[in-house]
């Protein structure tokens, strides 16, 4: 098995306070890999150290081999990471559909002049759309979808970018269970079909069950990683949960 | 729909244009030539304008600064070299493309009010050198080129004309640009540019192009203004009135739609020539513009056009409504909008 993404030392402050600290982590192909942590530990601002919404104050990512230190957030996407975010991040003004068009892995100099809507994306998007059952909402502006299908169309869209890594932020935060349920089911079948996960998550049971491993933040630094059955065993886990 | 209504519905596009091409030969005077000529100098300029500024939400207050550096260079080339101003104009407006392509990879640094900030600091700048490189600019008397040939009782009616041919080609980029990947990815940056920028958008590159395409339409405008003019001065090519003509325009039409800068320019350029006219030759006009651009963000803050569309999509829903023809499906489209967690429909 092979390291998709990797992070060494990676440190991150924002004033006095040590958001990230020097963390290092690593994301093995094939896997769904869980990151929890308290309130706070950092892992929204490892996401954002991945994927080049921070530059790390020092410390190193690579996705998939490459380097990937420091660059823009769209060559992160291009490399074949992708991620959504805690609080979903949609193009408001736009429809379903347009929201579907826009993620994209690489494009050429020709398609990006082409049309947007061409024949291939087009069908993989409705392929994706019927599949987290949005279809009858493609055009739809995205603001008028509810809380839980703008969730379901943030998933789908960033698949759009044909990931080989996907990074979610909370999948599961503040829906009904029925929905977690639909949720777990999707990344389970993607990740049959060779998409890689890094899950942070806040409903235990759902990150126990999911997960191949698990990660454990408090402060900035992983202090555990292991099975889930290891991790909810570990002394260390659970004084940070409890603890202090 | 009475028939000639559905008529129009179908075909306005060739109406208006038709209208557009017969315009000068019915109404003959000068003046009307002249007001023609301004009002499509300023509806491509907005068109264009529109593609960065609608598109993308960068609205820029600067962008004359190209107005006014093709104006110089199709005035200097003509003096110099006798370029013909009609194939010089688009073709120097190029050149300009390129220098904003430089200064709009600058300017792309800046978000919200900076970038507007921006683009005035560097109409300012543009308009301190043409004041002051006098050996090339002629200072703050200006330059004079010569009259275009043709007899003077066709006024402005071949300027009219050419105009109106690159206003629909701006139309078409526009068209063009707004159902391309390249488009929809400007329309991303608008919406929620470090998103567009998570999803693969070169951000970075689709405003500086769009920075670049805005330009061009605005600085081939200043290229034929100049011949028009025959004597240009830069307090004139350089002046931030022509911005807040292009920017209100676009705003009243419908910011980011596709003919909103059209029709607003039709409404704005002959209203504000109206009250001159009838207020005497006063600044009048301007205050006039100040209120109407409260008018604007008070009460129409997304243009007229899709003030329009919405209500006229509100009459639609309530007259099917009316006759019960909606499904199930129309139903619960409808229904869910933004609401708490916890409470939205189950998954499928
Ligand atoms: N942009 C920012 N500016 C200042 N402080 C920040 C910023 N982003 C995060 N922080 C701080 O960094 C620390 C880590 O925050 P982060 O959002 O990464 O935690 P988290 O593990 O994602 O928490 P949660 O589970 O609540 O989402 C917190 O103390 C937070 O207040
Ligand atoms: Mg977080």
């Amino acid at each position: 098995m092979s390291t998709v993404l990797q992070t060494e030392g990676l440190v991150k402050h924002f004033g006095g306070i040590v958001a990230v600290d020097s963390c290092t982590i690593d994301v093995e192909q094939g896997d769904i890999t869980g990151l929890i942590g308290p309130n706070g530990s950092g892992k929204t601002t490892l996401f954002n150290l991945i994927t080049g919404v921070y530059r790390p104050d020092s410390g190193r990512v690579s996705i998939l081999g490459r380097k990937a230190t420091g660059l823009e957030s769209h060559k992160i996407c291009h490399l074949g990471l992708s991620r959504t975010f805690q609080i979903t991040r949609l193009f408001w003004e736009l429809t379903v559909l347009e929201n579907m068009i826009v993620p994209v892995r690489k494009v050429g100099l020709r398609p990006l002049f082409g049309p947007g809507m061409l024949g291939d994306e087009l069908d993989r998007a409705m392929e994706l759309l019927a599949r987290v059952g949005l279809t009858h909402l493609k055009d739809e502006r995205a603001d008028n979808l509810s809380f839980g299908q703008q969730k379901l169309l943030e998933f789908a869209a960033v698949l759009m970018a044909k990931p080989d890594v996907v990074l979610l932020d909370e999948p599961a935060g503040g829906v009904n269970p029925t929905m977690i349920r639909f949720i777990m089911d999707l990344i389970r079948s993607l990740n049959a079909e060779g998409v890689t996960f890094l899950v942070v998550e806040h409903n235990m049971s759902m990150i126990m069950e999911l997960s191949d491993r698990v990660i454990v933040m408090d402060q900035g630094r992983t202090i555990a990683d292991g099975t889930p059955a290891e991790v909810q065993n570990n002394p260390l886990v659970l004084e940070a949960y409890l603890g202090s | 729909m009475s028939r000639v209504g559905t008529f129009l519905k179908q075909y306005w596009m060739f109406v208006a244009l038709g209208f557009l091409l017969v315009y000068p030969l019915i109404w003959r005077a000068p003046y009307y030539h002249v007001l023609g000529f301004n009002t499509l100098i300023v509806a491509t300029a907005a068109t264009g304008w529109n593609i960065l500024g609608g598109y993308t939400g960068y609205k820029s207050l600067g962008h004359s600064t190209f107005f006014g550096i093709n104006a110089y260079l199709v005035a200097i080339t003509a003096n110099e070299l006798g370029w013909n101003p009609l194939w010089s104009a688009p073709l120097l407006a190029l050149g300009v493309t390129v220098v904003a392509l430089v200064l709009g990879w600058i300017m792309a640094r800046a978000k919200g009010s900076a970038f507007v900030i921006a683009t005035i600091a560097m109409l300012l700048i543009f308009r301190l050198l043409a004041l002051n490189v006098k050996s090339v600019t002629g200072g703050a008397p200006g330059l004079s080129q010569p009259l275009a040939p043709w007899s003077p009782e066709y006024s402005r009616m071949p300027f009219y004309y050419y105009m109106l041919f690159w206003l629909v080609i701006a139309l078409l980029v526009s068209a063009y640009i707004r159902r391309s990947r390249f488009g929809l990815g400007l329309l991303a940056i608008r919406d929620d540019e470090g998103k567009a920028n998570m999803v693969g958008v070169n951000t970075t590159l689709s405003k500086v192009l769009a920075f670049g395409v805005s330009a061009y339409f605005i600085a081939l405008g200043g290229g034929i203004w100049s011949y028009a003019q025959t004597h240009i001065a830069p307090i004139f090519a350089f002046s931030i009135l022509n911005d807040v003509d292009t920017v209100l325009a676009t705003m009243l039409g419908g910011l980011g739609t596709l003919w909103g800068p059209v029709l607003g320019a039709f409404i704005l350029i002959p209203g504000s020539d109206y009250i001159l006219f009838n207020f005497g030759a006063s600044q009048f006009h301007l205050a006039v513009f100040g209120v109407l651009m409260v008018v604007i963000i008070l009460f129409l803050p997304r243009g007229i056009l899709p003030s329009l569309r919405d209500r006229l999509a509100a009459r639609r829903e309530t007259s099917s409504a009316f006759t019960g023809a909606s499904t199930m499906e129309d139903l619960s489209d409808s229904q869910p909008r933004g609401e708490v967690p916890g409470r939205e429909a189950p998954a499928p």
